[in-house]
């Protein structure tokens, strides 16, 4: 017993003291922080791992930048608010950032100008409409760095078994969804709905804008309360009362809902344009094609665009801000460049946000280019509003309640008196 | 010994015990088991009542109906309609024409058609008859003796009536669950065309079973409809074997309630255990799956059909077992450092007297309850100011910390039951305190040591939260943040995920398992000492 | 209790001071932060600013979900560690009978106490999936149920779902505190009440309890902080959905952090969360305490 305690001990000792080394950096070098968000099984291998032709980015990056370390942390979905949130409140907020929200860091002055950072010729490079969804009062403060675009997908084989066409207004998606279940006797669900704590307010964007509605007001104020965004709703929670979706739309995640899809268990489902290949991944073989996404009777639909950004931080601790700067426009510069910036883009099936990757993409699959067209008329979230984190989980909230029962105007009314007043 | 009480007493088990047996016979004879073959389905959308399309249909229907009443079966046809109207006030129907015939079996009809079920009920009437024939054996050698004085063929023959009837009453569900399987579900799963394998054989057996081989090459068509349901009295066959069971048991032990007792215990123990594997079970077949089949939307499978080795080389290649190394750098150094504290607290507090010694407890205490989580700001804002930003001793130091309560615990606890007069002598002989301390009290609270040791080291090994936020380094992080790369934004990977959980799992459960018995001895000297 | 001479006044405190330092610095520390940051404006972002009093407090007592979520914690502690308590309870007395494989039974039971809460969660997760849980998966291919089952139809399902995987978890740890009682009983005890006519319950009523209170009481006090404190098992499987519903206290102030951005009530949340725990700890404290003296 003493030989085997003595022993552990020992052990305990040696492991940890091996674990004490620590890294000096030199003087004259920049270290960058960078947070990247986990968007799928290659992230964190195209970035610090071998996913990069056997190297990784921030291997090219170090090589190809003397002066500059990278010390970059693929964070998942799950945690980075929690991470950067809490760095920031000590002071020690990463110097760049890859996430969706940018607005609340922008209004509380925590963010540099992207001018003050992003080479010309790069900036320029970007897609106009994408740049506008990012500025506050003239000012813009976060790059796109990738983007995707949401659409009806359908089964072509289910449809066409019952002897349907794909809807294109509600009333026709309860019709088609009532002949579904009719012909199969339930075992296939119509419709898919994902109304999770992270998705909510894609929901909220799908149904509200098919009936002319939506986040925001035609003069931008909130108007998360308007009687078609009630009526809107309304109809998404009859679909989920009526049988025609998916059994539980509070806990089954996209994840789910594309699962079902590949395994032929739901007919229509609104999805990024990712959608094929990762039904190809889950061995699936469906038979599918794309619509636009139902709208209410003489309304029109929009489709659903969402755009993630790349962002960075003030540091007025950092001694030469001009050099720091110039060390933040080489990242972007490098990051963008088309071979670089389209594998980066293609890895995970998302939609580029720089012109110069555009012709590459395409030539690589021809599919992309009609993506590209359905991007130019996307909607996006109006994320660029200080309160969007709010607005974004009240209506998620809001939706929840609904499912179980709730009351939404009086939902909605308490939101927007919340983010308004 | 011999005593007319005992005779009469073994008559009447013996006699239950036939009882029993007839009722079981009869039960299994009963049509228990109900099948309605919708010989043939015709569905047709949009189509109404009298129009075209429904004429032909229908004039299809009957004519395939005449087709099986020339062959013989009594088959009756039926016709459902559904009409609804749409939202633009046009009418839809859907007419669904359907051919049926009930089938009533019973148990001894599946028995030589070759299912699994068939087996399993020759098995099952083999059991009944020999415990029955086993037990009557015994009572002949030696019908009127106390079972305590049995000789050595009387017990071996009584005790395998107790066994065989044991084996009947458990392979009652077993046959009805393989009956569900077979007719309800294998069946569901060769129409929908998902089961390839043994499918010719299946159907011809399924023929032989409800048309006696008649339906040929129709048979296909045929089942693509069949319901089956099996009726609730079959549960009856537990109850009637139970009688049988007991009877026997009375024959071999002469009193019931005490056999009863161990056997439930030994139920109760596999039931717990089933329990508590059974998440493991789903990890390591999980973690051998490949992607596809970790998403089996028709559950085809209960195990991989093909296990997926390259799971392992995969996570390994995507970091794992740095992860690991660092799981058990920060585990190991936590422990470590949070009994270098400890003990020393933990004899002061078991073996001195002074002033505040209460509000130590209660300090530490009250260290405990914070969750990590709720600290995440102050502990983040405490390791820029150390410099323990991103490093493994941070999190080290955090982990020693957060469990010095429950180590300074149930040290104090292992220390108080220790008799001090070991130490006494070894300070009177020149020993300092140190000396008494390290060779003589250090051994003898092994156990309680050791139990500390194992809390505080899982404690660690399991942290996530903090280790998140404070860890921005890929080749720094612990095993239960290198595993939520496979839960990304686009997919998860449950195959990987569980393959890394198991591999995290492992090293703790064969550290836990060799040191469980020291375990419950630790805890014995700290727990009841408060 | 045995003492002997200390040389000096002062040599106890050096023997506490590692221990005390390690708390201090690295658990009152950040408690102390915490509190300050309870009576301070912090924005959506996370940047702190000036004190502002008791506002924090009004505004998360305010809070919609604060009572369905308050409710819910108490729910959520007093089901886990009560059941959990009453099971290792029963199953620590079957255990500490002598059958064979006992060795084997205990080495098997110790498993959900070795696997981290995180990984816990995600398996559970996935078994009770509807669409391709392994539950289902299982129950089907055995011929047991004939149609898949949807486990988790609705959100108080799912949250008996979430207390019996609570549960789960935290039997192990409840069983072995009570073995370790039941072994240290003399079984001199148990001959002498069979000597006086006690059953079953009689023994385990005037011998058994008394002897493992002890440890019960210790199993207890840990687990109600624990389990209070318990974080990742909601998270990982409803995060709180529909509506907080599903929400304890720690998930919901987490969600309100780092989702809804409010993060001054979220912090006066966990301050409040910390009093409750105090009170409960404090009340056990002073019986402890009395008891010893008493000795």
């Amino acid at each position: 017993m003493k030989k085997f305690l003595a022993l552990l001990l020992a052990l305990v000792m040696v492991v940890s003291l091996g674990s004490f080394g620590t890294v000096a950096y030199a003087d004259d070098e920049i270290t960058l922080d960078v947070i990247i968000c986990q968007y799928g099984p290659n992230t964190n291998e195209w970035f610090l791992g071998k996913g990069m032709d056997g190297s990784n980015f921030v291997e090219k990056f170090e090589a190809a930048n003397p002066g500059i370390k990278l010390n970059l942390d693929v964070v998942s979905w799950n945690d980075v608010y929690t991470e950067v949130d809490t760095r920031i409140a000590n002071n020690n907020a990463p110097d760049i950032l890859n996430i969706d929200v940018f607005a609340n860091y922008a209004n509380e002055g925590l963010l540099l100008p992207v001018k003050d950072y992003c080479p010309d010729d790069l900036f320029a490079d970007f897609f106009p409409s994408f740049i506008d969804q990012s500025i506050i009062d003239d000012t813009c403060w976060a790059v796109p760095d990738l983007a995707s675009a949401r659409a009806l997908f359908y089964n072509v084989d289910i449809l066409n078994e019952v002897g349907v066409e794909v809807p294109t207004t509600w009333a026709e998606l309860q019709d088609v969804s009532q002949a579904i279940i009719d012909y199969y006797d339930g075992e296939i669900y119509p419709w898919g709905i994902d109304m999770t704590t992270d998705e909510g307010q894609a929901a909220f964007a799908y149904y509200t804008w098919g009936n002319g509605g939506g986040f925001v007001d035609a003069n931008g104020d909130w108007a998360v309360n308007s009687p078609e965004n009630v009526e809107a709703i309304n109809f998404a929670i009859s679909l989920v009362n009526d049988g025609y979706t998916n059994p539980n739309p509070a806990t089954q995640t996209r994840y789910d809902l594309q699962d079902m899809f590949a395994a032929g268990k739901l007919a229509m489902v609104i999805a990024p344009n990712q959608l094929p290949t990762y039904v190809a991944d889950k061995g699936g073989e469906i038979n599918m094609a794309t619509a636009g996404i139902p709208a209410n009777e003489g309304k029109t639909g929009s489709s659903v665009g969402v755009m993630d950004r790349v962002m960075a931080f003030k540091d007025e601790s950092a001694p030469d801000q001009e050099a720091r700067n110039e060390a933040i426009g080489k990242f972007l510069e490098f990051f963008y460049r088309p071979e670089n910036y389209v594998g980066w883009v293609s890895m995970e099936g998302f939609l580029p946000a720089v012109n110069s990757a555009v012709e590459a993409l395409v030539e690589a699959d021809p599919s992309f280019g009609a993506w590209l067209d359905v991007l130019g008329s996307c909607q996006f979230y109006p994320a660029a509003k200080a309160e969007w984190a709010q607005v974004r989980q009240g209506v998620t909230t809001v939706e929840q309640e609904a499912l179980i029962g709730g009351d939404i105007q009086a939902g909605l009314d308490a939101l927007q008196a919340e983010v308004a007043g | 010994m011999r005593s007319p009480e005992m005779k009469s007493q073994n008559r009447r088990a013996l006699l239950f015990l036939l009882l029993g047996l007839a009722l079981a016979l009869i039960l299994m004879s009963l049509p228990l088991f109900s099948f309605e073959a919708q010989v043939y389905t015709k569905k047709s959308a949009n189509t109404f009542v009298g129009d075209e399309k429904y004429v032909a249909a229908k004039a299809e229907a009957e004519a395939v109906a005449e087709e099986y009443r020339a062959q013989g079966f009594s088959v009756s046809l039926s016709e459902d309609v559904l009409e609804r109207v749409n939202s633009k006030g046009k009418t839809t129907s859907l007419v669904t024409f359907t051919l049926s015939q009930s089938y009533g079996k019973n148990l001894f009809s599946l028995l030589g058609q070759g299912f699994a079920a068939s087996k399993l009920t020759a098995a099952l009437l083999l059991c009944l008859g020999l415990s029955a024939a086993l037990a009557a054996a015994g009572l002949v050698g030696s019908g009127d003796l106390l079972p305590r004085y049995l000789d050595g063929r009387s017990r071996a023959l009584r005790g395998a009536a107790c066994v065989t009837a044991l084996l009947a009453l458990l392979l009652v569900p077993v046959i009805l669950m393989m009956n569900t399987y077979a007719f309800s579900r294998q069946m569901g799963l060769h129409n929908a065309g998902l089961l390839e394998e043994g499918r010719a054989l299946f159907f011809s057996r399924m023929d032989r079973l409800l048309f006696d081989g008649q339906m040929g090459e129709n048979i296909e068509q045929v089942l693509s409809g069949l319901k089956y349901h099996c009726s609730g009295l079959a549960w009856l066959l537990l109850p009637a074997i139970c009688i049988i069971l007991l009877s026997a048991i009375q024959i071999r032990f002469g009193a019931i309630k005490g056999t009863l007792l161990r056997g439930l215990l030994y139920f109760f123990v596999v039931v717990v255990c089933l329990v508590t594997l059974y998440p493991y079970y789903v990890m390591l077949i999980t973690a051998f799956r490949s992607n596809a089949e970790t998403l089996d939307m028709y559950f085809l499978h209960m195990f991989p059909t093909k296990w997926i080795w390259s799971n392992l080389t995969d996570i390994v290649r995507r970091g794992v077992p740095r992860y690991l190394l660092n799981s058990l750098f920060v585990a190991g150094g936590a422990t470590a450092i949070a009994m270098l504290c400890g003990i020393p607290a933990a004899y002061a507090m078991a073996r001195m007297q002074f002033k505040g010694k209460k509000a130590f407890l209660g300090f530490v205490i009250m260290s405990q309850m914070f969750s990590p989580v709720v600290l995440l700001i102050g502990i983040s804002q405490l390791m820029n100011t150390l410099h323990l930003n991103d490093s493994i001793v941070g999190l080290m130091l955090i982990n020693a910390a957060f469990n010095q309560a429950f180590a300074v615990w149930l040290l104090r606890g292992t220390f108080v039951s220790i008799s001090p007069e070991m130490e006494q002598a070894a300070l009177i002989d020149g020993c300092g305190t140190m000396g008494a301390l390290t060779r003589v009290l250090i051994p003898m609270a092994a156990p309680g040591i050791v139990t500390a040791l194992i809390f505080v080291f899982i404690n660690a090994w399991n942290e996530y939260t903090i280790s998140t936020v404070l860890i921005s380094t890929a080749s720094n992080r612990p095993i239960t943040v290198g595993i939520t790369q496979f839960s990304s934004f686009n997919m998860i990977e449950w195959q990987y995920l569980f393959a890394a959980s198991l591999l995290a799992t492992i090293p703790v459960v064969i550290l836990f398992m060799s040191i469980e018995k020291h375990l419950t001895a630790g805890l014995t000297s700290g727990g009841v000492k408060g | 209790m045995n003492t002997r001479l200390n040389r000096n006044k002062w040599e106890p405190y050096l023997w506490l001071l590692p221990s005390m330092l390690l708390i201090a610095v690295f658990v009152v520390f950040p408690i102390l932060i915490v509190f300050k940051l309870s009576f301070s404006y912090i924005s959506q972002g996370g940047v702190i600013g000036g004190f502002i009093g008791f506002q924090n407090y009004v505004d998360a007592v305010k809070l919609p979900a604060f009572k369905t979520v308050m409710l819910n914690t108490m729910w959520w502690v007093i089901s886990v560690v009560g059941l959990s308590t009453l099971l290792g309870f029963i199953i620590a007395m079957v255990l500490n009978q002598k059958f064979r494989g006992r060795k084997i039974a205990r080495s098997i039971l110790v498993f959900p106490w070795a696997t981290s809460l995180v990984i816990q969660a995600s398996v559970w997760n996935y078994i009770i999936k509807y669409e391709y849980g392994n539950l289902n998966n299982v129950l089907l291919n055995l011929g047991i149920i004939q149609q898949a089952i949807n486990w988790r139809s609705s959100y108080q399902i799912e949250f008996i779902w979430e207390c019996a995987v609570g549960i789960f978890v935290t039997v192990p740890f409840v069983t072995f505190c009570v073995l370790s009682g039941l072994q240290s009983i003399d079984g001199s005890l148990y001959e002498a009440a069979t000597m006086d006519g006690a059953g079953f319950w009689g023994k385990l009523r005037h011998v058994t309890l008394p002897m493992v209170r002890p440890s019960l009481t210790v199993s207890t006090v840990l687990n109600i902080i624990y389990v209070f404190n318990s974080f990742p098992i909601v998270y990982t499987m409803t995060k709180g959905a529909p509506a907080h519903k599903t929400d304890t206290m720690i998930t919901y102030l987490y969600m309100l952090s780092f989702y809804e951005r409010k993060k001054g009530p979220a912090t006066a949340l966990s301050v409040i969360g910390f009093l409750i725990l105090c009170v409960c700890a404090g009340v056990y404290m002073i019986g402890v305490m009395r008891k010893e003296d008493e000795q």
